[in-house]
């Protein structure tokens, strides 16, 4: 009698939660499709991700949580030294009062330890609650667009399952959402690749809209970030994560991307983060 | 001034000198200007390059200040701190003992930069988009704490329609600014595209992608420290090698084929013109790292492992040259969701009407720290002639000193009096009309 050890089966079910957090949650499954444990009808490699029982809420949860892990890389990309924080500025050898401030306004500004993101959350607090920065307007990507609307969905993805936010958007005809392009409709339509619309004739604007474009307020510093691609730009590219060259070979334990087999034998050896099972 | 009170109105003197603040978040670019001065030229020798950081180093024990950081013989592990995040000033601790130390204190004089604020005009430079509190922080450090006799807080970007066009070759008058100008700020923290007209900035156009040379100082750090030599403290020496060694691709895809050795069953030849051998310095020995062409020979693993001579720390780099300075223009490599910076500048089309858009791209000016990588400015205009369509006249010019050029535009505005007089604060307006009016008129909002 062999002894044959299965895996237990395993299905990660979506939650909109992208923190990896002990505990359960508590999950809407719109189709409960019952899978089976030991499914042979497709043999094909790399079908970790198959389209086959995996529902478009799963793939998304999915991707939120990549998208997360990209977000918090991208952060540490562009962020200083965390050991800059540590830098102590020297006093000055006198030690007089004079290095504290000299009024309590600058006493309270030379001894906040606050970082940008602080100003940028309050800001995006104050643009959510009241549609105005300290009393005056921002533009937003189409314009005057009035707070509610814009603001909350502009600064985080949402969290909402996908299935609930197709209901809501065919209800409601339609709410922006944050990674796809400026939804308003811009003064003129944008330069495409055919590059047929644009007119290299056309009249100088007058002085009225030239006025206007002068005085409009400034953007929100979150609405001024260079937006998405198109839905119709050709997908992100992937690189080897040992040598850089093109990533065309997918680990099929844990996904990452090598170019060739040599790469793929270091990968894991080295790095793969499966090793268990 | 279009608000004129019943009583006199304040005094519009403007002080004699106007220190020019390009307050940069890797380099201060500072310098004085007058509009007193009989001959009007324009100078770049008077702009300081002042590394806007506090650094302190473990192996020496000592803290380093700005322009202190000249006198730093081991830069190994060096801490660095900077006041100034995504191009604005947040920490004031650190910056007004920068801005002391270099300008201030008894020490600068000997520099050539000290000035007595009271006596002195300041004009600061920010990013557009800025958040109102740290606008209102450093309008109030300025005139409270060290209190400048006038006072302009202008986004960086204006400040280049000043300086003399690249363009037709013929010096603008001091104070006047070009017409049209699309300015593409290649930063330590990101790169803007601002469009201009008139010198003053068209709000709702402004983009920015949030990559710039820090970014890719990171970015190959992570790699080199994954693939051949832990580098995660060394910051400064990070930012030497992708200053040495790195160039933007004009063709990413023939390039990244030319270094590759090939799969199991495809070997390549690698091209060895691109891959360079880069010599670490330790500070010792070898006080400054160096790149020499890569030599596969067994001579020069010897070399690496000390055998019969003194050793030297080697790393090879090759399709990092390229493939990190691609991030600017294809950041979903690394996962970003925005476009390049060939797209941004399309982006910054878009809500303007259809007529300003060719004056725009016929006047695209290109400055910052990191448009000095070989090939970035090349690579710009094809990419873009590439998406425009042909009967656009596009002209792309990149600044004679990409870090000094928005320093002297400064400059030439601080040497006409009625162009400085429409942009400066007094001290004396200041403290009759409150801060409030103050930001109004920065924005351009209250009379002239």
């Amino acid at each position: 009698m062999a002894l044959r050890f299965r895996t237990p089966h395993i299905e990660e079910l979506p939650t909109a939660q992208t923190k990896q957090a002990p505990g359960f949650a508590w999950v809407t499954v719109p189709s409960a499709v019952e899978k089976p444990a030991a499914d042979l009808s497709n043999k094909k490699r790399g079908t970790r991700f198959a389209a086959q029982g995996q529902t478009d809420a799963q793939k998304e949860a999915h991707s939120v949580r990549q998208q997360e892990k990209i977000n918090a890389r991208i952060r540490e990309l562009n962020s200083d030294n965390a050991r800059a924080g540590g830098v102590v500025v020297p006093k000055k050898e006198d030690g007089s009062a004079a290095g504290k401030g000299k009024t309590p306004n600058t006493r309270k500004i030379l001894s906040s330890m606050k970082h940008f993101s602080h100003y940028l959350d309050d800001e995006v607090a104050e643009f959510g609650l009241t549609g105005k920065v300290d009393g005056m307007d921002r533009l937003t990507e189409g314009g005057l667009l009035p707070a509610a609307s814009v603001a909350g969905a502009a600064q985080r993805a949402s969290k909402t399952p996908l299935a609930r936010r197709l209901q809501q958007d065919q209800s409601t005809g339609g709410s922006p959402r944050p990674a796809t392009p400026s939804a308003v409709p811009p003064a003129a339509t944008p330069t495409d690749d055919q590059g047929e619309v644009i007119d290299g004739n056309a009249p100088f604007p007058s002085q009225a809209e030239i006025d206007a474009l002068l005085n409009a307020p400034p953007l929100l510093y979150s609405a001024a970030r260079s937006a998405a691609p198109p839905v119709s730009a050709p997908p992100p590219r992937v690189f080897c994560e040992i040598c850089g060259y093109w990533g065309r070979v997918r680990c099929l334990k844990c996904g990452a991307r090598t170019c060739s087999v040599d790469c793929e034998t270091i990968h894991v050896a080295d790095r793969c983060l499966k090793f268990y099972a | 001034m279009a608000r004129q009170k019943a009583q006199a109105p304040p005094s519009t003197n403007l002080q004699p000198r106007t220190l020019i603040l390009d307050n940069g978040a890797d380099t201060i670019k500072g310098g004085f200007s007058s509009h007193q001065d009989q001959d009007n030229t324009s100078s770049a020798d008077q702009c300081h390059i002042i590394p806007n950081s506090i650094s302190h180093s473990t192996r020496d024990r000592r803290t380093y200040i700005a322009s202190q950081l000249s006198t730093c013989l081991d830069f190994g592990e060096l801490a660095i701190r900077h006041p100034v995040e995504n191009g604005y000033i947040v920490n004031w601790e650190s910056q007004k003992a920068i801005w002391e130390y270099e300008f201030f204190d008894d020490g600068a004089k000997a520099r050539g930069l000290w000035c007595e604020p009271r006596g002195t005009n300041l004009i600061l430079t920010e990013q557009s988009s800025a958040p109102i509190a740290v606008q209102r922080q450093a309008d109030e450090m300025v005139m409270e704490e060290f209190g400048f006799g006038g006072y302009a807080r202008v986004v960086g970007a204006t400040l280049s329609a000043f300086a003399s066009s690249p363009f037709d070759g013929a010096a603008l008058e001091a104070g006047v600014p070009a017409e049209c100008m699309l300015v593409i700020d290649a930063g330590y923290s990101h790169t803007t595209v601002t469009p201009l007209l008139h010198g003053k900035v068209l709000q709702s156009a402004c983009r920015r992608l949030d990559i710039g040379g820090k970014t890719l100082t990171n970015q190959l750090k992570d790699l080199i420290s994954t693939r051949q030599f832990e580098l995660q403290k060394e910051d400064w020496m990070a930012n030497q090698i992708k200053e040495d060694v790195c160039f933007v691709s004009q063709d990413f895809d023939s390039d990244l084929e030319r270094v590759w050795r090939g799969g199991m069953k495809d070997r390549r030849k690698i091209d060895h013109s691109i891959v360079v051998d880069y010599v670490l310095p330790d500070y010792e020995e070898i006080k400054r790292g160096f790149a020499r062409p890569h030599d596969p020979s067994s001579a020069a693993r010897k070399r690496q492992l000390g055998i019969g001579m003194p050793r030297e720390d080697l790393v090879v780099i090759a399709n990092e040259r390229f493939s990190v300075p691609e991030l600017l223009f294809t950041p979903s490599d690394i996962g970003m969701q925005s476009e390049g910076l060939v797209g941004t500048i399309l982006q910054s089309q878009n809500p303007l009407p259809v007529g300003l858009w060719q004056a725009s791209l016929a006047n695209v000016l290109v400055v910052g720290g990191t448009s000095k990588l070989p090939g970035f400015v090349e690579r710009l205009e094809s990419e873009l002639r590439s998406r425009l369509s042909d009967d656009i006249v596009l002209r792309v010019a990149h600044a004679d000193d990409p870090i000094k050029h928005a320093w002297t535009g400064g400059q030439r505005l601080a040497q006409d009096e009625t162009a400085l007089k429409q942009v400066i604060v007094t001290r004396e307006e200041y403290l009759e009309n409150g801060d409030g009016w103050m930001r109004r008129k920065f924005l351009g909002k209250s009379g002239g």
